[in-house]
């Protein structure tokens, strides 16, 4: 034993087993909602009573499951529509934006043609205009850096604070319903989508989703040049790619998937616009997508935990009086463990002493 | 790569916090208020238990707040709830209140909505406009609860027969408080530190939104009815609240003239820049003496606790709540003036307020008296409201009898004419 070792050594773990892969996670859970419990504790509420009440709130009963799903749909969509572009290494931190323009595309055929199209016209041009506009707000920045090169990082997030902007001013100004309400009147019947199970049909259209992302990512001939071009740029034109065409198509794809988002969230969940209406989904879904690891199928999953998660901090509010700062920072707890975990299924702990020491669970 | 991924995790998670943060504040003074208040509901409900017994049932009642018990404009309610829920015990009618925060609109309200209803809750108080267009997505689900959307006016004209609005007459609140504001300047005028023509107020709205045209209008006219030769200036912020820019545009109307400051904006703060600047002034949904003692001179504010009382008395009864509460103000108590403040405002304002009051309750005095006030030098003759929510003010001819009918025909606020001697300063908002 040498003086000069370090007490931990940290190295890198190659090929780390599912099963111990999975049990990083599960410990990861755990130790998340072992940390809840002094929040919760502190705040005044049992923890046992608090995780019955969340759980009880969101699973226990029909119209607990239909909010779960109705928060988990917008997240799942979005999180699909960014996972081809955090494939190619494009950051789009701009869903927020492309989801606010789709849902803005939305409202300007629900309010213009409301009493004027039949019901499956209307839905149908609301659900194209918003997948143009939200290809649009995404493709711009794409094609910036496609041709000068610039950061699609800052761009994305830039025109995420102009489509909101744009909104409150549509809200304020030409669409306002009563002149100073700051408010949109509802959408007609006609434009509002239909109800399948007691929840707006954006559910049936994202679970169709999957499936698209699933084949276009891992057997299509695209799928197969955004992998490529996302590991290295240089292989992907060594091999007579178009670097720019894809570039922007696949931006394009994915912001017009998180246009039909905002379609979705506007005409099924609002049937309204408002400034808000993206209401974070943009961002949340980044870390649905990772937290994935860009898997379609998990996202259903984790998706569904996040739909849990804030149904039961309203559970919490409403039935104990949990104040729903509280709900956040355990939701926040829960994704710092999430994705902390990721150190010790990349990494080796490495103590002293001890030549080939593992360190399990996440702390 | 892996340094970028990292860098984008990070990133991603301080959004989402940022995200969700946003809104709430702090998490250990919103659970203390929350402590008091579950030990004073404890008292309560203890006390209620040894006044009447005559029914063991506890009624579930929901409230969704746009904001949380710091803002002045959710005080006002919590205030009013704890009140009726006294009042309601005192006959054997005992509740207990639900609330959600800090959700202004969409999606999340109606999530609100669902949650209180699934609870249990007979009736849903939603206490801000915004709110109405989320609740209305959810409130056919729930034929058995009551939707009271505060200060909205579409129930009548809705589908829905669980639908209600209210919006108690705060125009004879804002004139009685603008009596008070007339008094201080006659006596500005009569000391010699103001002319006659300077007798100028400025006015923070929040909104080109008729709620603010009638509450201003009726401010001026109560201000006028005491010293005929005042004038207004108002500006528009663009916000309901903003602390902020309530004290920059304060401090805008000082420096144009303003020597008293009114407001409808939900904080304190033109009341503490009036101060900072040696000028008066009078507030809104909360008594400001105790920020701003030597400028506070009075407020005006809507009182709840009957509304409360009556929806949930009428439906504990098996009654029909009516869709509309109209015609509720300063007689029944659904108005209110909180305490003058004696120590500035101007000798026998009290008697001046207490005298215009009594003339309001006998129905004597319109605050809307079109001999009172012209538009664009004429005298109104007839103004057309929207009854049928369309947004188009062609449903109702508002003024007969020689008076602008306000909050008669529909509970909300009506009031749209520019009147004279009111000086818009922007209309953008």
């Amino acid at each position: 034993m040498n003086e000069k070792t370090p007490l931990i050594r940290i190295s890198k773990r190659e090929n780390a087993g599912k099963g111990y892969i999975w049990f990083v996670r599960a410990m990861a859970f755990l130790f998340a909602l072992l940390l809840s419990c002094l929040v919760f504790a502190a705040a005044g509420a049992d923890p046992v009573e608090a995780y019955g009440t969340m759980i009880s709130g969101s699973l226990g009963k029909k119209s607990g499951i239909r909010q779960v799903v109705k928060t988990a749909a917008p997240l799942l969509g979005t999180a699909l529509a960014l996972a081809p572009c955090f494939k190619m290494k494009f950051w789009n931190i701009g869903a927020e934006g492309q989801i606010t323009v789709g849902a803005m595309a939305a409202a300007f055929f629900a309010i213009n043609f409301g009493t004027k199209l039949p019901s499956p016209v209307l839905l149908t041009a609301m659900g194209i205009g918003s997948m143009v506009l939200g290809a649009l707000w995404a493709g711009i920045p794409a094609a910036f850096k496609a041709k000068w090169h610039t950061n699609e990082t800052l761009f994305t997030l830039m025109l995420n604070y102009i489509a909101i902007g744009i909104v409150g001013w549509l809200q304020g100004g030409p669409w306002e319903g009563k002149q100073g309400s700051q408010v949109i009147p509802n959408f007609v019947e006609a434009a509002v989508l239909p109800k399948v199970l007691g929840v707006h049909c954006g559910w049936i259209i994202v679970l169709i989703l999957v499936v698209f992302i699933f084949v276009y990512m891992n057997y299509t001939k695209q799928g197969y040049e955004i992998s490529v071009l996302g590991e290295s740029e240089n292989t992907a034109r060594y091999a007579g790619m178009n670097v720019s065409v894809i570039t922007v198509r696949t931006a394009c794809i994915s912001g017009a998937i998180c246009g039909l988002v905002g379609f979705m969230v506007a005409s099924g969940a609002n049937q309204t616009l408002y400034a808000d209406v993206a209401d974070g989904v943009g961002f949340t879904a980044i870390t649905v997508a990772w937290l994935a690891q860009l898997n379609p199928f998990a996202m259903i999953i984790i998706s569904l935990l996040f739909g849990v998660l804030s149904k039961g901090a309203s559970s919490l509010q409403t039935g104990m009086g949990v104040p729903s700062s509280v709900s956040e920072i355990i939701k926040g707890l829960l994704l710092l463990c999430l994705l902390g975990c990721e150190f010790f299924i990349n990494y080796r702990l490495t103590f002293r002493g001890h030549s080939v020491g593992e360190k399990k669970g996440c702390e | 790569m892996k340094k970028l991924l990292a860098v984008l995790l990070a990133s991603s998670m301080v959004f989402t916090l940022c995200a969700c943060g946003s809104g709430s504040s702090g998490a250990a003074e919103t659970t203390k208020a929350a402590e008091q208040s579950a030990a004073q509901s404890a008292e309560t409900q203890a006390e209620a238990e040894t006044t009447a017994a005559a029914d063991d049932t506890v009624y579930k009642v929901g409230m969704v707040c746009i904001g949380n018990d710091n803002m002045a404009y959710d005080r006002n309610f919590y205030m009013a709830a704890d009140a009726a829920k006294e009042e309601l015990a005192a006959d054997g009618i005992n509740i207990e209140w639900v609330y959600t925060y800090d959700h202004p609109e969409g999606d999340p309200v109606a999530s609100d909505c669902e949650e209180l209803a699934d609870s249990g809750c007979i009736a849903v108080f939603l206490n801000s406009y915004g709110m109405e267009p989320a609740m209305l997505t959810v409130a056919g689900d729930y034929p058995d609860v009551v939707f009271a959307a505060l200060t909205n006016e579409t129930s009548k004209s809705d589908a829905l027969e669980n639908t209600v609005n209210a919006f108690p007459s705060i125009y004879e609140g804002r004139y009685l408080a603008g009596i008070a504001a007339g008094m201080k300047l006659n006596e500005m005028i009569e000391k010699g530190e103001i002319k006659e023509d300077e007798a100028v107020m400025g006015y923070v709205g929040a909104y080109t939104y008729s709620e603010v045209v009638s509450g201003y209008t009726a401010f001026y006219l109560g201000a006028k009815s005491v010293c005929p030769s005042v004038t207004m200036l108002v500006e528009f912020i663009g916000s309901w609240g903003n602390p902020a820019i309530e004290a920059a545009t304060a401090q805008d109307l000082i420096d144009r003239g303003a020597v008293l400051i009114s407001q409808h904006s939900d904080a304190t703060t033109p009341a503490t820049t009036a101060q900072d600047n040696g000028v008066y002034s009078v507030g809104y949904n909360i008594s400001m003496t105790d920020v701003a003692p030597e400028s506070a001179i009075i407020s005006s504010r809507i009182d709840w606790t009957n509304y409360f009382v009556y929806v949930i008395r009428t439906i504990v009864e098996g009654g029909k709540v009516d869709q509309d509460f109209c015609q509720h103000g300063i007689a029944d108590g659904s108005v209110k003036l909180t305490e003058l403040n004696e120590a500035i405002a101007a000798p026998g304002t009290a008697e001046a307020i207490a005298a215009a009051e009594e003339k309001l309750k006998s129905g004597e005095l319109k605050v809307f008296d079109t001999s009172t006030f012209t538009v664009g030098g004429q005298t109104l003759e007839s103004s057309m409201i929207d009854m049928d929510a369309d947004f188009q003010p062609d449903s109702q001819d508002a003024v007969s009898d020689g008076f602008y009918h306000e909050s008669f025909y529909k509970s909300a606020p009506s009031f749209s004419e520019r009147i004279d001697g009111i000086t818009l300063v922007n209309e953008e908002y």
